[in-house]
């Protein structure tokens, strides 16, 4: 699960999963909640094959996140369910989604990029947490 | 999230300037100074931007301080509002971070000879008019698609590539900051991601706090000045606050990436590692700058097409050219770049790196990158303020070349999250509460207009008063927006 921390200029974006694959896979929901006034709009009929390298959890959070942006920003796909496996050399990962439609999803606010700032990935008692703020 | 007060040392130094000593922090290779007054000192004090000032001070080579402007609010690493000025030859550093990933976010201001009272009525239909011509909002593209080599063209020569296309005058290059081009621009060294994401969005709008007004020339406080550049009371003028899109902050991003292990290299210790940065006379400094320049040279492209593309609106909405609307542009400002510029330190001549981050060059009278027009006058200062106030016309002041490397604030500064402003505004009208005002809003997201309403940021008029005292640039022109159209 994601929820929506409060930020002067920007957004953060707090995760809580069971496991660790999980934060990844709600992390990008979240960003596509920010983006976008209806993400629940979003069918999952296109499929993305992503492979992210890489060896720490947060630097790897933040490439998924990233790539995921730039795959928006340039071929304007929207997603909405995503399978994430750890692999030796950083992630494999699946994204399902479709082109944006203006009117279905209503796009509502441009995310230049995803930040280092306060960016967390840590286990917790129950799981894992993580924090990523974007800049809009 | 580093939203807690500051709690560290803040010293006057003058009733516009307040110190952080080296003492507060060790590495501090200088004094951090805040340009601020009693009335916005208790803001300022609200977050973590105080602190990012102090860790500035611990770059390499930095020169006299770190600075900060009125408008200071938290950033990512620098802080916004924030100046530092590095000395190559001192081991100076490039930080991407004190750049920003919006590289040469900026506004122009165009002037008409349409006064408010003959258009009044008109200013609904006009707005809608520029509504449906200018593109703006998330995933939107524009109608100016420049391919491979156009675009290197572009990222290499800026405006002066617009003019060879019919889209730009001599008058559009001549009052823009360096003449819409940065030298030395390196177009090969911007990424593919970088390029793709930039090859529809030249002349587009974008979302969050850019935007397109029309507004009024409200008050005249320096008629000397305001008639050099053409603005007189009642005037209808047009603002425009864009970047360099999607460009600029893949190409920030890049660099972000790419100096994750620069400091390390080069020996440099961080007190964040947001502010990564490389020597400047290093391969990856160089690199750096190469692409930075190239995506400055982008933005000044997008406001130019994006005046041209309001010009072409006004032409047809009165059915006159723009040419016989006078709608010559005032001044183009960047506020978020990096340029090796030459100051005077401590008496001595030095060629230095200018960090602005949320900052506006203010050169004064006489400096020869001022424009020929405005040589005797200043550069004009363009500052964008809400949508629901003023924004203001300054000129640059001669203080600022000691105080703060030729440089002055650029805008108001955010107060309310945007969550806080959307909660604020529900149940309410912000279109309406606007058009109360005498503004006429548009805006494409369902949250732009609540987001980005007038009570989310300080008032712009408390900021320039600082700087105004300071003698870093003089106030000119207020403007207060009749339309707005937001992404």
């Amino acid at each position: 699960m994601f929820e929506m921390m409060e930020h002067t200029a920007d957004v953060g974006i707090r995760v809580r999963a069971n496991r660790w694959e999980d934060l990844f896979v709600d992390a990008a929901k979240g960003l596509f909640a920010v983006l976008l006034a209806k993400p629940e709009e979003i069918d999952p009929v296109q499929q993305v094959d992503l492979i992210i390298p890489g060896q720490e959890d947060d630097e790897l959070l933040l490439d998924w996140l990233r790539e995921l942006l730039y795959i928006f920003a340039t071929r304007r796909l929207v997603f909405c369910e995503f399978e994430v496996r750890r692999t030796t050399e950083g992630i494999a990962a699946r994204a399902l989604g479709e082109p944006l439609d203006q009117h279905r999803h209503q796009p509502q606010i441009e995310v230049k990029a995803i930040t280092y700032h306060g960016l967390k990935v840590e286990r917790t008692e129950d799981g894992w947490l993580a924090e990523v703020i974007v800049d809009i | 999230m580093s939203q807690q007060s500051f709690k560290g040392p803040l010293e006057q130094i003058d009733e516009s300037c307040w110190r952080i000593p080296t003492s507060y922090k060790s590495g501090m290779r200088v004094e951090g100074r805040i340009f601020v007054d009693e009335h916005l000192l208790d803001q300022v004090r609200q977050d973590q931007s105080p602190e990012q000032v102090a860790n500035v001070a611990h770059l390499p080579g930095i020169q006299m301080a770190s600075l900060a402007m009125p408008d200071i609010h938290w950033g990512y690493g620098f802080c916004i509002g924030g100046v530092c000025a590095t000395d190559p030859a001192e081991g100076g550093v490039i930080s991407p971070g004190g750049v920003g990933y919006d590289i040469n976010c900026g506004v122009r201001l165009v002037r008409s000879n349409l006064h408010l009272d003959e258009i009044k009525p008109q200013i609904p239909a006009l707005i809608d008019a520029l509504f449906r011509r200018i593109p703006a909002g998330v995933g939107e593209g524009g109608p100016y698609l420049f391919g491979g080599k156009e675009l290197q063209r572009l990222l290499g020569e800026g405006c002066r590539y617009l003019q060879s296309q019919g889209l730009a005058t001599a008058g559009d290059i001549e009052h823009t900051e360096a003449n819409g081009c940065l030298a030395d621009a390196r177009p090969d060294l911007v990424s593919p991601k970088a390029l793709e994401r930039g090859s529809d969005q030249c002349g587009t709008l974008g979302s969050g706090n850019h935007f397109l007004e029309v507004q009024v020339v409200d008050e005249i406080f320096d008629q000397e000045a305001a008639r050099v550049m053409g603005l007189e009371l009642g005037q209808i003028c047009v603002m425009i606050h864009s970047g360099s899109r999607g460009l600029g902050y893949q190409v920030c991003d890049d660099a972000l990436r790419d100096f994750r292990k620069v400091p390390a290299r080069y020996g440099i210790q961080l007190p964040d590692r947001q502010l990564a940065c490389a020597p400047v006379d290093s391969p990856e400094g160089q690199a750096y700058l190469g692409a930075m320049r190239a995506a400055a040279n982008y933005a000044w492209a997008n406001r130019q097409l994006l005046m041209w593309q309001t010009r072409e609106c006004f032409a047809e909405f009165f059915g006159r050219s723009w040419e016989s609307l006078q709608m010559g542009l005032v001044y183009d400002v960047a506020h978020n770049i990096a340029k090796i510029e030459k100051h005077t330190i401590d008496g001595v001549e030095k060629t230095v790196c200018v960090h602005r981050k949320g900052a506006t060059r203010a050169f004064p009278a006489g400096h020869p990158e001022v424009p020929q027009q405005y040589r005797q006058i200043g550069q004009p200062v363009i500052i964008p303020g809400d949508m629901g106030r003023a924004s203001w016309v300054l000129v640059g002041q001669g203080d600022s070349m000691k105080k703060s490397f030729g440089t002055t604030c650029h805008g108001a500064g955010r107060v309310m999250s945007r969550t806080a402003a959307i909660q604020d505004a529900k149940g309410r009208r912000i279109d309406q509460e606007l058009a109360a005002l005498g503004v006429v809003a548009r805006a494409r997201s369902r949250h732009g207009l609540a987001e980005e309403q007038p009570a989310a940021y300080k008032d712009v008029s408390q900021v320039v008063d600082v700087v105004h005292r300071a003698n870093l640039a003089r106030k000119v022109a207020r403007l207060r927006p009749v339309g707005v159209v937001k992404g």
